[in-house]
């Protein structure tokens, strides 16, 4: 444990290393909320009542909250392994007494934890120039099960961004090309961090929840709003624990047989 | 005219070795190529979604709603397209690789601008192009309005590639390209929708001070007869101020440039 609180630090001091990469790299999160933020005002501006079953208060709180959420669901680090793998440095983690899932998982909390830092001055920043309604959930209940859902995003975004990154192992030249289209495309969408998922009709809403995206951002989204019924809620905790079952042993599965076809090129 | 000719050339060359060297790796530019047009499908189901429940945004219906979201992937697609290569240049200048083309008998801007055309936003550009079509029958234009649409659709192209060029030239002085067009990008995606959603002085920044409103909505407004010549004509103003504002900015940062390892 400790060797990964180490981890933990120094990887935390690594984001200051480049503090204008991640300067920039939040200025860019902001310009998306602001889109999203004064495309909802619009769409409210002639309307006191609900749209698709959102008030403006809580339609602003979702934007707002995507903030926070993918700060803290979405920032990590492991997206370096394609490039560990694919450029053979991978052999340097493997001669070393760590847990390679650990060794990145600690990375990606020190990652969270900066960039959660910083949503909120963002947040803050925002509320002072936009003053927007917002809905605070007061339930105790709700907030827990806010926070349990969050964690369980934490760890299926990080078993999906692993799996992805291992494909690198069978296709080299394919790090950046399948975490495109898997996280930023796949995960941005259908998680729900561009616009909320229950916009969609019906049938399409069906087939995503049956995907692991939705949990990362939508449902603890949803479960803070309180607009998630008993039934749903132990629905989606079923659902995410039985995707974090199967990507681990998908995970374990890559994992293996990638080693065995690794040749740590030029090394 | 001759000189056009033998740039045009240079172009075709140079594009054709972009082309090759894209297809050199078909997996990577078929899952590439996949997540693009994914994400434009996304989209645009999220604005018919949207729009088809709320029945208009800022007074613009569905279909007016839709054609200032094509008209803006139109002028972002066909800007990457010829100015991909910008991406590239920090590269050249750390490396020290940027001298090798100063001494070449081409024009240096010329070939760190235009010097590899991105094969994915070849392919899909017919799609949109078409989709803008259709869309534009919807709206009912007079010959008057597309000539117009036309027009600033040039000006916006003019714009854009008025910010690639001061984005290079702020390279050469800082080093800094990645975030900046990242950032200039993140900018011009404030222009998928029309920027009258946007509340004042947001609206006005970003029609006059940062013109994403020049590049992505005032072309849509023309072809559904919504401007005043005042306000096309300002346009155009704006887009041969920029364009020499940002090719003097590259004169400056060119005579301040160092070379980095040679």
């Amino acid at each position: 444990m400790k060797k990964y609180l180490t981890v933990f630090k120094i990887s935390f001091a690594q984001e200051f290393a480049y503090p204008i990469n991640l300067i920039f790299w939040r200025i860019r999160n902001i310009f998306q909320i602001i889109l999203l933020y004064f495309l909802w005002s619009s769409v409210f501006e002639n309307t006191s009542g609900e749209i698709f079953g959102y008030s403006k208060e809580k339609i602003l709180t979702y934007i707002f909250g995507i903030i926070v959420l993918k700060a803290f669901v979405f920032s990590t680090k492991t997206n370096d392994i394609a490039g560990d793998i694919s450029r053979g440095d991978l052999v340097n983690y493997l001669l070393k007494p760590i847990s390679y899932f650990k060794y990145w998982f600690s990375r990606d909390i020190a990652s969270k934890s900066l960039n959660l830092v910083f949503s909120f001055f963002e947040i803050t920043i925002l509320f002072l120039v936009l003053k927007p309604q917002v809905y605070i959930q007061k339930d105790l209940l709700d907030l827990c099960i806010f926070l349990f859902f969050l964690l369980l995003a934490v760890f299926l975004f990080f078993l999906i961004l692993m799996l992805t990154n291992l494909i690198t192992f069978w296709a080299p030249e394919a790090g950046w090309s399948s975490q495109f289209l898997i996280i930023i495309i796949l995960s941005e969408f259908f998680s729900g961090a561009v616009f909320p998922i229950d916009i969609l009709p019906q049938f399409l809403q069906r087939y995503i929840y049956l995907t692991p995206f939705p949990y990362l951002i939508f449902i603890p989204l949803q479960v803070y709003l309180g607009k998630v019924e008993t039934l749903v809620l132990y629905k989606s905790i079923l659902v995410s624990f039985f995707w974090i079952g199967i990507l681990i042993i998908l995970l374990k599965l890559m994992w293996q047989k990638g080693l065995k076809r690794f040749e740590g090129a030029g090394r | 005219m001759k000189k056009i000719f033998y740039y045009f050339n240079i172009w075709i060359l140079m594009s054709r070795n972009s082309f090759m060297s894209y297809l050199s790796n078909k997996l990577v530019i078929s899952i590439f190529l996949i997540g693009k047009i994914l994400r434009f499908i996304f989209f645009f189901a999220f604005i018919y979604f949207l729009i088809s429940k709320t029945k208009n945004l800022a007074g613009y219906n569905l279909n007016q709603t839709i054609f200032f979201f094509l008209t803006f992937n139109l002028v972002d697609i066909t800007t990457q397209f010829f100015f991909r290569e910008a991406y590239k240049f920090r590269q050249l200048l750390v490396t020290g690789d940027f001298d090798l083309m100063l001494i070449k008998p081409v024009n240096v801007l010329f070939r760190v601008l235009m010097g590899g055309a991105d094969l994915l936003d070849f392919i899909t550009i017919p799609a949109i192009f078409i989709a803008v079509v259709i869309y534009g029958k919807f709206l009912e234009p007079s010959f008057f309005q597309i000539l117009i649409y036309i027009l600033l659709m040039i000006n916006a192209f003019i714009i854009a590639a008025s910010f690639h060029i001061i984005i290079l030239a702020f390279g050469i002085l800082t080093l800094e390209v990645d975030n900046t067009i990242m950032i200039y990008r993140d900018l011009m995606s404030l222009g998928k929708f029309p920027v009258d959603i946007y509340l004042k002085p947001l609206k006005e920044i970003l029609t006059f001070l940062i013109p994403v409103g020049l590049i992505a909505t005032l072309p849509s407004k023309a072809l559904m007869g919504l401007l005043t010549t005042r306000v096309v004509l300002f346009s155009f103003f704006i887009g041969f101020f920029l364009i020499f504002v940002s090719l003097k900015f590259w004169a400056f940062a060119l005579r301040k440039y160092s070379s980095a390892s040679s």
